[in-house]
């Protein structure tokens, strides 16, 4: 039951897009289409949920104060958490270089599509934001810190393929010409995320 | 050269690794004592503030030297206790010895696995005592001070300092002096559900153990509340004598 | 001045605008622009922190193997922005405490990636120096601009001082909401694309 409250909280209540606004910057510019935006969500929660697990154990058995008793006595008392920014970032960064180089193996026509925003996951600040978010959150095991990165990911995919169709749709109205395209979509965001604060009363 | 083989990579990203560890490393040895002396004069002056001897901008501009003497005027005495209140370690006052940010970390993470505690009470010659709090806003860690009256219940003043909280939101439990200033007069009542709380959309009128959360900075305020909560259940022993 | 370098220079602030136009550092520019004073220490920081990394990683360029550019890229910036705060932290305390705050929200601001993405990796130094710069210049308009109606129609207040409070204003809570920044920068992007019309979308 934890497992299932903490998952349903981090898609809609925590929502990466509308309740932190993290990550913004590749929601927006790859949101054109729902098929690139699919793919682009995929990878976020692809990378959220390898890299989250990962950051976890780094921080639990090596960074945390203490964590490093398991080496000795001697180590019980240092304190490395000064370092878990850098860490997580180039955790982040490798994992990303990773899928990178598989997807334009793979899929070529997709890493044509997401071109410069690939790389960019790696400062894309959901993915950050999810690993300095489980450092407070005090979670017990591995397995809630990869419920909550799905959790977080689905979120993530969920709101850019929401905000691909309604740009799709968009393409029919009658925007004013210099709203067309970034603007509008600002604005259509504002809204969005204004229409999520509704979950954030719930407490589950 | 063929920057692309996988030896040089592997050579590249082994290369910049050791450097950047050896000049981090180097500059953190280097730094180390001068940045340790700053951020004890911090913490000082964090707890002069929040025990009302003074603003915290002013302080900043006496430099580090005049919070140590000023601190070692007034302190009555400073020591450790366990979760029963029982002291277990005393805190020299000559040096201004005190309990840095990272020990309150230490701290929190022995109140939550209820491990053995040696939670910092300062207590000054005006009959002030000083009790730090430590929890997790939004973003990183956030930490205080609060200030007793000799009668363990009214506080005198709090302060309230963050890692990484939005500017302008959460950051204003620290810039903002109107929040801070909430607390002064105001009061802990461990008979209610919450010893002392910080309410979403206004405290109720009358309510002498509640303040104003902060617009906008609905998880700092969170966070801030959970912190008080916690740590004055540590030091409700300390607090009720 | 040759007119490559002056375009390298200008173009960034107003015509390829790194938030209106390139749409980086949007996640930034929602969370520091609730107040006039964050935002312009922001602006501050990101201009020195992208044309400091834009210039190491343009020296660089030819030696960093493709497959790990992002590692090496980040592990630069990080290193930098750590570096300054660390000797800030020993000589100059105060100041550290003002930036300490904002130290996360560079090092991920992905205009001081996306510009040494997209410029520094293949440019000579210098100019890679000045595109950074102008590039936090540009970044650095957009969010005193947002700040400006953010902390006057939230608070009623410039810099902190009263200024519509004074007047008896009743502030608009909802100002201070990220998502009232998205729908005002929406409304700076109106405003530029009716000025500049190349730039509108078909």
């Amino acid at each position: 039951m934890e497992y299932i409250s903490l998952f349903v909280k981090s898609i809609f209540v925590d929502n990466m897009i509308f309740a932190y606004f993290l990550g913004m910057c590749s929601y927006l510019a790859v949101s054109k289409n729902v098929k690139t935006a699919n793919g682009l969500g995929l990878a976020v929660i692809f990378v959220l949920l390898v890299t989250l697990p990962i950051n976890y154990l780094l921080y639990t058995y090596v960074l945390k104060p203490g964590a490093l008793a398991w080496m000795g006595e001697s180590f019980a008392g240092l304190d490395l958490s000064f370092l878990s920014f850098i860490v997580f970032i180039a955790t982040i960064a490798a994992i990303v270089q990773i899928v990178e180089m598989v997807v334009e193996k793979f899929a070529p026509a997709l890493y044509s599509s997401l071109g410069i925003f690939l790389p960019l996951i790696a400062v894309n600040c959901s993915i950050l934001g999810g690993s300095l978010f489980m450092q407070n959150k005090d979670f017990i095991n591995v397995g809630e810190s990869a419920v909550y990165a799905l959790g977080s990911g689905i979120g993530w995919w969920l709101a850019i393929v929401a905000l691909a169709a309604i740009r799709e749709k968009m393409a029919y109205a009658h925007v004013p010409a210099p709203l067309k395209g970034l603007g509008i979509t600002f604005i259509t965001v504002g809204l969005m995320g204004m229409a999520f604060m509704t979950f954030m009363g719930i407490s589950l | 050269m063929n920057t692309n083989s996988n030896v040089y990579t592997v050579i590249y990203t082994t290369v910049i690794c050791v450097l950047v560890a050896a000049i981090l490393a180097f500059v953190s040895q280097a730094l180390g004592p001068r940045q340790e002396a700053n951020e004890k004069a911090e913490t000082i002056s964090q707890i002069l503030t929040a025990a009302r001897f003074g603003e915290k901008a002013e302080w900043d501009s006496k430099g580090n030297d005049a919070v140590l003497d000023f601190y070692k005027e007034n302190v009555a005495e400073a020591y450790t206790v366990d979760a029963e209140g029982v002291k277990n370690g005393t805190l020299d006052i000559s040096k201004a010895e005190i309990v840095t940010v990272s020990g309150l970390k230490k701290e929190n993470y022995a109140i939550k696995d209820a491990a053995q505690l040696a939670l910092p009470v300062y207590r000054f010659k005006n009959g002030v005592t000083v009790l730090p709090i430590y929890g997790a806003g939004l973003w990183g860690p956030i930490w205080g001070y609060l200030a007793f009256a000799q009668d363990g219940k009214t506080l005198v003043g709090a302060y309230f300092d963050h890692e990484s909280e939005t500017p302008g939101l959460g950051g204003k439990i620290k810039d903002d002096p109107a929040f801070q200033a909430q607390f002064d007069g105001k009061n802990v009542n461990f008979d209610d559900a919450a010893a002392f709380a910080i309410v979403k959309g206004g405290a109720p009128a009358g309510k002498t153990n509640a303040i104003d959360a902060i617009t906008g900075a609905t998880m700092t305020s969170k966070g801030l509340d959970e912190a008080i909560n916690v740590w004055l259940q540590a030091y409700k022993p300390v607090l009720n004598r | 001045m040759d007119a490559k370098l002056k375009e390298t220079i200008l173009n960034p602030i107003f015509k390829g605008n790194p938030i209106t136009v390139l749409v980086l550092g949007i996640c930034s520019s929602l969370a520091v622009t609730v107040e006039m004073k964050g935002a312009c220490v922001m602006a501050l920081s990101v201009t020195l922190v992208t044309g400091l990394s834009s210039l190491v990683c343009s020296l660089l360029r030819k030696t960093i193997p493709n497959r790990v550019r992002i590692i090496i890229q980040l592990v630069v910036v990080a290193l930098m922005v750590i570096l300054v705060d660390q000797f800030l932290k020993a000589y100059a305390y105060g100041i550290d405490k003002q930036l300490s705050v904002y130290i996360g929200l560079i090092i991920t601001n992905c205009i001081v990636m996306g510009r040494i993405e997209a410029f520094a990796l293949m440019n000579k130094p210098v100019p890679a120096l000045l595109d950074g710069m102008a590039n936090g210049v540009g970044y650095g308009l957009i969010l005193v601009v947002v700040a400006f109606f953010r902390e006057l129609l939230g608070s009623g207040t410039l810099f902190g001082f009263p200024v519509l409070s004074a007047l008896g204003y009743v502030n608009n809570g909802l100002v201070i909401l990220p998502p009232m920044a998205l729908i005002l920068l929406g409304c700076i992007v109106w405003v530029q694309r009716a000025i500049q019309k190349d730039l509108q979308e078909k």
